[in-house]
C-alpha cells in the first residue's frame, strides 16, 4: 500500500474537519430541539393546570 | 516516454464537492417557498423551530438532489449543463453521494418531524422519495410527460412549510403548490427548447426532443394559459392582497405576451447554438430564433420569485390597505 500524497491528506483532512463540524452542528440542534419541547409540554401542562383540566403528575 | 500520475489512493473529493451535491440554487428557491408557506400559514411556531424546521426543508431537499445526482452521473456526464457536477464530473464517488443523499434523508426528515410535526416530516419524506425514486428512476427517461409529474416534487416545499407552522395542510397551501406545479412545465421546456441537443443526446425523451419544437411551443402556450389564472386565484381568494394581485396580474400579463411571442416563434426548430459552434453552452447565449424561449424561461424564475415575494411581504407587514 502507497504512502498517501500530500494532496490526498489534505483532502481527507478536510473531509474530516466537515463532518465533525456537521456533526457537532446536529448535536446542538438535536440539543436545542429537545429543549425546545420540553419547554412546550412544560408551558402547556401549565396552562392546563390554569384551566382546571386534570394532568397527570401534575402535584 | 511520459509517465502518468497514479490514480488517487483515496478519494479526493473537498466538501465543496458534497455541497454542490445538495444543488444550492435549487435549494434556495425551495427555502424561499417554503419560508413564504411557513410565514403566510402564520401558527404559532417559535422563530428557533422554524428556522430549523426550514433548515431540514432545505437538508431535505439538498438530500434529494444528491441522491439526484449519485443515480444519473454518466446521463449528466453527457450533457453540457451538468457535466460539471462533482459526481459526473468524477470527483464524487457515486456510492458517497448515495451514502450522504440517505444519511442527510433521514436526519432532515426525523429531525422535522421532531422540531414541527410528523405531517411535516412525513411530507418532506414524501417528497425525497418522489424526485430521488418517483421521477429520476421510473419518469425520467420514460415519458415526456416527466417534467409535468415530476414538477410536484419541486411544488412541495410551501406546503412541508405550511405544515411545520400549523400542522395541517388546507386548500391555500395546495394553492401554492398548484402555483409551482403549473410553473415548471413551461419553465423547464422553455429551456429544453434550446437545449434539446444535451438531453437527445443523453436519451432523455423531454418534450422537444420526443414531440418536436412546433408542439412545444404551443404546450408551452396551453400550460401558461392555465398557470395565470391559477397564479392569480390567491390575490382573488383572500391569501393574498393588493400587491399580490398586481404583481400576478401584471407579471402574469408579461408571462402570457412571451408565452405567445414563443409560440409564434421558431424557438427549437434549429439545433442549440452551443451545439453548431462546437463550445460550451452559456445558459443564456442562444440562437436570435431561440431568444423568446430564453426570454421566457428567465422571466418565468423572476415571476415566480415575485408571486411568493409578495405574498412574503404581505404577511410580514400589516400596513392596512397593502
Amino acid at each position: 500500500m502507497r504512502r498517501l500524497t500530500p494532496e490526498e491528506l489534505s483532502a481527507r483532512n478536510k473531509r474530516n474537519l466537515a463532518i465533525a463540524g456537521a456533526l457537532v452542528a446536529f448535536i446542538v440542534l438535536v440539543f436545542a430541539v429537545t429543549v425546545l419541547n420540553l419547554k412546550r409540554n412544560i408551558d402547556a401542562r401549565a396552562d392546563a393546570i390554569a384551566a382546571g383540566q386534570p394532568v397527570e403528575y401534575a402535584r | 516516454m511520459t509517465e502518468t500520475a497514479p490514480p488517487p489512493a483515496i478519494s479526493m473529493a473537498q466538501p465543496d464537492d458534497f455541497f454542490q451535491l445538495l444543488k444550492p440554487r435549487v435549494m434556495s428557491l425551495v427555502i424561499f417557498t417554503a419560508v413564504t408557506g411557513l410565514v403566510v400559514a402564520g401558527g404559532e411556531l417559535d422563530w428557533l423551530s422554524a428556522a430549523i424546521a426550514i433548515l431540514c426543508i432545505a437538508v431535505g431537499a439538498g438530500a434529494a438532489g444528491a441522491l439526484n445526482m449519485a443515480l444519473e452521473g454518466e446521463t449528466d456526464a453527457l450533457m453540457r449543463r451538468t457535466r460539471g457536477r462533482p459526481v459526473a464530473a468524477g470527483r464524487v464517488n457515486k456510492n458517497d453521494a448515495m451514502t450522504f443523499g440517505v444519511i442527510l434523508s433521514i436526519f432532515s426528515v426525523m429531525l422535522l418531524g421532531m422540531t414541527a410535526n410528523w405531517l411535516a416530516g412525513g411530507l418532506l419524506l414524501m417528497t425525497i422519495l418522489y424526485y430521488a425514486v418517483f421521477y429520476t428512476l421510473l419518469l425520467k427517461r420514460r415519458t415526456p410527460q416527466n417534467i409535468v409529474i415530476g414538477g410536484a416534487a419541486g411544488a412541495f416545499p410551501p406546503v412541508i412549510g405550511w405544515a411545520a407552522a400549523t400542522g395541517q395542510a388546507p386548500w391555500q397551501a395546495w394553492l401554492l403548490f398548484a402555483i409551482i406545479f403549473l410553473w415548471t412545465p413551461p419553465h423547464s421546456w422553455a429551456l429544453a427548447l434550446y437545449s434539446a441537443g444535451d438531453y437527445a443526446r443523453a436519451g432523455i425523451p423531454m418534450m422537444p426532443v420526443a414531440r418536436g419544437a412546433k408542439s412545444t411551443r404551443l404546450q408551452i402556450l396551453i400550460y401558461s394559459l392555465v398557470f395565470v389564472p391559477v397564479a392569480v386565484a390567491p390575490g382573488l381568494l383572500g391569501l393574498g392582497g393588493v400587491l399580490y394581485l398586481a404583481v400576478s396580474g401584471i407579471g402574469g400579463l408579461g408571462f402570457l405576451f412571451l408565452a405567445v411571442r414563443l409560440w409564434r416563434s421558431r424557438a427549437g426548430d434549429q439545433p442549440d447554438k452551443a451545439e453548431a459552434v462546437g463550445r460550451e453552452a452559456a445558459l443564456y447565449d442562444v440562437r436570435a430564433e431561440a431568444k423568446p424561449a430564453r426570454n421566457l424561461f428567465a422571466f418565468s424564475i423572476l415571476y415566480l420569485m415575485a408571486l411568493f415575494a409578495a405574498l412574503l411581504v404581505e404577511s410580514l407587514t400589516t400596513l392596512p390597505g397593502l
